[in-house]
């Protein structure tokens, strides 16, 4: 029986998907976003929102525990040692960030031809936040900090103890920061800035974990190691004593239970990727009065941007707060009945938003990462701009061609559409399941979500109407 | 600080040694570089649109540049001294676009700068040019430099003015297509400047334009706007930019079905887009006026070829190893010609460095007519250096069986209008 539903299950996620598949007609139109804007992307739209929307009706036929065995992790029975590789590779990521460093001061001025935006952004910020949340621990191993602190400094005491726990609440402050400084910064890719940027955010981070420990700082205040860990939750792969596979979110419910503050921290990721889209679109330029055809640049933008950022960090947050709101009420109101704790329940649902925020990262990203990992290539024949022609592509371009062929165009479009519903599809199976948690009787599982089921389906046509919107940035 | 790398610097390294290699008699001369009083290169500060909405004709603006400095140094650079590209990203953005300046003035000690083309940037950028007392040189196709809106500092050599290109076109669809014009255009500065233009030449050629169609710049959708076409309309003249417009040319088509006026746009709509897309049927038969022919013609001068061999792209104006990849044609001939002016204008300046800037400016001012020729290649040009800008033949071509088949060259004559300014009367 059991094994019959789980079959069932995979079937009705497959079929959510295909079907957001199969509704996309043979269209084919005319460059990327006006060959977008010919795709019938409100059939697309629909269909990916009634895939979430069906994929709810499902689980309301599951009986409690039985989704649990979807995230029941699959033993693979092989060990994965990469102890050796923990002392190495970490101090090659030191020297290599030492060297991005340096070729932004003294490199090509030229953010195309210049390795430190190219590979910070590019590779670090679009792909490994995909890879770190998805396939393994990268991380683990590309820590720039950690490793040469380690082997400068072995002893991880500070000089300072801070007794107190402040969660990662700092960390929280510090990503606010960043996130300002890559959407609202008038020149995040300029080589200079953004090298002036990275190395003094080593020196604080060196700092910090020399005077206040590293492991304190690394847990509490590193932004990036409290982001990378957080999302590296949705992993599919954890290696033990042997490698466990599970579907994404499943090492969720092994881990211990998160704190206010992480919650704050996963809203600030979903809202911060959903805002870099929305600020692009037409739409919320028309609402500042900006014309898109005519876009001022981003110096003219920092204040209305970064204030759109921060509303859009507490909207969310407030959203989300009634969205759980309504939920426990739902299920307080019934008699004779376990209350559920509001607080609880605010931070467990919120870790189920991390597959949103993932894959919209993945959906956001996809094209320019790209056209950019193209500018990396060849830009690594010579790292150096020596005049060194190490891969011989030197004299390469950059092939966007496929950004002007709509039957191409159509297909990239499907792929960012379809990761942004299976995300959600995700999302959904996760709250169920956190819900389970927190309720033990179908009627209050299903209450429980009331809120919530209405900002993920919301949430589905947000994501994917800003793929399909114009956009003027 | 450390000097900046450039990659450019590097292979120019090359050049260099090269050209001691010349001079020392080991390789022939026309190989090699001149000896020269100084053998520093020529610093050229390229204002790059690298990121920001400019970042599709930036790719192209940066192919050009590349293949003219090439060809430059080849032919043994300027005054016998090397060419050196330096880039800077202005984010095609007003403020960095005036930071840019300041870095090629006051960092990189660059003779010049160049290449801008978002109007908008050139207008945030040229008074610091003037302050800086550095010669920039734009590439914009705006009407800012001629309207006499910038200084003596800003010139614009190598493309032909918004004002120009528009009226010049008038002759050809009033005795041709029609004289009562409807004209859609967005309904920002861009599309005010083809209206106002063009309104003023039609009427000098006996002709009207009937109704004026502003479409707000957000808009994504059109059909609402077509009922308001006069059934009177000989011609409907658009000049829609941005993502939506495969939308309005879909739309349009749908709303006339076969039976249509001529129709009459300006490239700049579908600039980098393959005129042979699907969806882009209904442009069949219809007009566009481009700065220089994107697919080459059956009577394709030598100039053009080479021109295009230099840059990288085909007979259909797209990149020779990404074919899909449509350059931005109408636009990046004016890298390639500005350069040689500053080369042309170097040379008869006989200039050495920074302090000879007002003696480069006062060169190119002198320059009046540039034929066509490898330098030249979109055709001849007519320099006005009282208002600082160039005119030159605009070409018109018809939409024939998914190719842009030429139609009508419009005189150099046909684009002039009276000089708005004299900047050689400001002082420097």
């Amino acid at each position: 029986m059991r094994r019959s539903q789980e079959t069932f299950f995979a079937v009705a996620v497959a079929v959510a998907v295909i079907s957001h598949l199969a509704a996309a007609p043979a269209f084919a139109h005319a460059a990327e976003q006006g060959f977008v804007l010919l795709l019938p992307t409100t059939a697309y739209i629909t269909a990916g929102t009634l895939a979430v929307a069906a994929t709810m009706l499902l689980l309301l036929v599951l009986k409690p525990g039985q989704i649990d065995r979807v995230f029941r992790p699959y033993d693979a029975a092989f060990k994965a040692r990469w102890t050796w590789s923990l002392d190495v590779v970490p101090l090659i990521a030191s020297v290599c960030l030492g060297f991005l460093i340096l070729i932004g001061f003294a490199g090509p001025s030229d953010p195309q031809e210049n390795l430190l935006p190219l590979t910070l952004w590019t590779v670090w910020w679009m792909a490994f936040f995909v890879v770190q949340g998805l396939v393994f621990n990268v991380w683990q191993w590309i820590n720039p900090w950690a490793g040469l602190h380690r082997l400068i400094q072995p002893d991880a005491a500070g000089v300072y103890q801070i007794h107190k726990d402040p969660s990662v609440w700092p960390a929280v402050v510090v990503f606010l920061g960043f996130q300002g400084f890559v959407l609202a910064d008038a020149a995040p890719n300029d080589p200079d800035r953004l090298a002036a940027f990275a190395l003094g955010y080593s020196v604080f981070t060196f700092l910090g974990m020399s005077l206040f420990g590293r492991d304190f700082w690394l847990r509490h205040v590193e932004c990036f190691t409290v982001m990378f860990n957080l999302i590296g939750s949705m992993r599919v792969a954890r290696s033990g004593i042997t490698v466990n596979i599970g579907l994404p979110g499943w090492q969720v419910f092994e881990t211990t239970r998160p704190s206010l503050s992480h919650a704050v921290f996963v809203l600030v990721i979903l809202a911060s990727g959903s805002f870099d889209g929305l600020h692009e679109t037409f739409w919320w330029l028309d609402q500042l009065g900006v014309n898109p055809l005519e876009y001022p640049g981003r110096s003219a933008m920092i204040w209305k941007t970064s204030v759109g950022l921060y509303a859009a960090i507490g909207l969310l947050t407030a959203i989300f707060a009634g969205a759980v709101f309504i939920g426990v009420l739902a299920v307080n109101r019934s008699k004779n009945r376990l209350p559920v704790s509001f607080a609880e329940a605010f931070v467990r649902f919120s870790i189920t938003l991390l597959p949103i925020a993932i894959g919209y990262h993945f959906a956001h990203y996809f094209v320019t990462f790209m056209v950019q990992i193209q500018f990396v290539i060849i830009n690594l024949s010579d790292p150096l701009a020596a005049g060194w022609n190490l891969l011989g592509l030197n004299s390469t371009r950059v092939k966007v061609g496929f950004l002007a062929v709509p039957e191409t165009v159509k297909v990239v479009w499907i792929i960012q559409a379809g990761v942004v519903v299976v995300s959600h599809i995700l999302s959904v199976l996760l709250c169920h399941r956190t819900a389970e948690l927190l309720c033990n009787n179908k009627r209050d599982i299903v209450k429980l979500q009331l809120g919530l089921s209405f900002l993920m389906v919301a949430y589905t046509i947000f994501g994917l109407w800003l793929l399909a919107s114009p956009r003027g940035v | 600080m450390i000097n900046k790398i450039n990659r450019r610097t590097a292979l120019l390294g090359l050049g260099a040694g090269t050209g001691a290699l010349a001079a020392a008699g080991v390789l022939p001369r026309s190989m090699g570089f001149a000896q020269a009083q100084s053998s520093a290169p020529i610093k050229i500060g390229f204002q790059k649109h690298a990121t920001g909405i400019g970042a599709a004709y930036g790719r192209w603006y940066g192919a050009t540049t590349d293949a003219a400095v090439k060809r430059i140094n080849d032919n043994g650079g300027i005054n016998g001294r090397p060419v050196e590209i330096v880039t800077e990203d202005d984010g095609t953005d007003p403020s960095r676009g005036a930071e840019a300046l300041e870095k090629f003035a006051n960092q990189h000690d660059c003779d010049v700068a160049f290449g801008t083309l978002f109007s908008h940037v050139v207008i945030g950028s040229a008074p610091r040019a003037g302050e800086l007392k550095i010669p920039y040189f734009v590439v914009s196709e705006g009407h800012h430099v001629a309207s006499g809106g910038l200084n003596r500092y800003t010139l614009q050599p190598g493309i032909t003015d918004v004002k120009s290109q528009v009226i010049s076109m008038a002759p050809f669809v009033a005795n041709n297509l029609g004289k009562k014009v409807t004209m859609i255009y967005p309904d920002f500065a861009f599309g005010h400047d083809h209206r106002d233009f063009f309104t003023q030449a039609i009427e000098a050629q006996g002709g009207e334009v009937v109704a004026k169609i502003a479409i707000p710049p957000t808009e994504t959708t059109f059909t609402r706007y077509f009922p308001n076409i006069p059934r009177e309309t000989e011609v409907i003249y658009h000049v829609m930019v941005g993502p939506a417009v495969l939308t309005f040319v879909k739309e349009l088509g749908e709303f006339f079905g076969p039976s249509r006026p001529e129709i009459f746009g300006f490239i700049d709509s579908l600039e980098a887009v393959d005129i042979n897309s699907s969806g882009l049927e209904f442009l069949e038969g219809t007009y566009f006026w481009e700065g220089m022919p994107r697919h080459a013609q059956a009577d394709q001068t030598e100039y053009d070829k080479a021109y295009r061999a230099a840059v990288g792209v085909n007979e259909r104006g797209a990149s020779i190893d990404d074919p899909a990849n449509v350059s931005t044609f109408a636009h990046m001939f004016g890298c390639w010609e500005t350069l040689n002016i500053i080369k042309a204008g170097m040379e008869s300046a006989d200039y050495q460095g920074p302090q000879d800037r007002t003696k480069l400016i006062e060169a190119v001012e002198a320059v009046t007519d540039m034929p066509e020729s490898e330098d030249h290649p979109q055709g001849d040009k007519l320099f006005n250096g009282k208002t600082h800008q160039t005119f030159g033949k605009q070409y018109i071509s018809k939409v024939s069986e998914g190719r842009l088949v030429l139609e009508h060259t419009a005189s150099i004559e046909d684009g002039l209008y009276e000089d708005e300014v004299d900047y050689t009367t400001q002082s420097f």
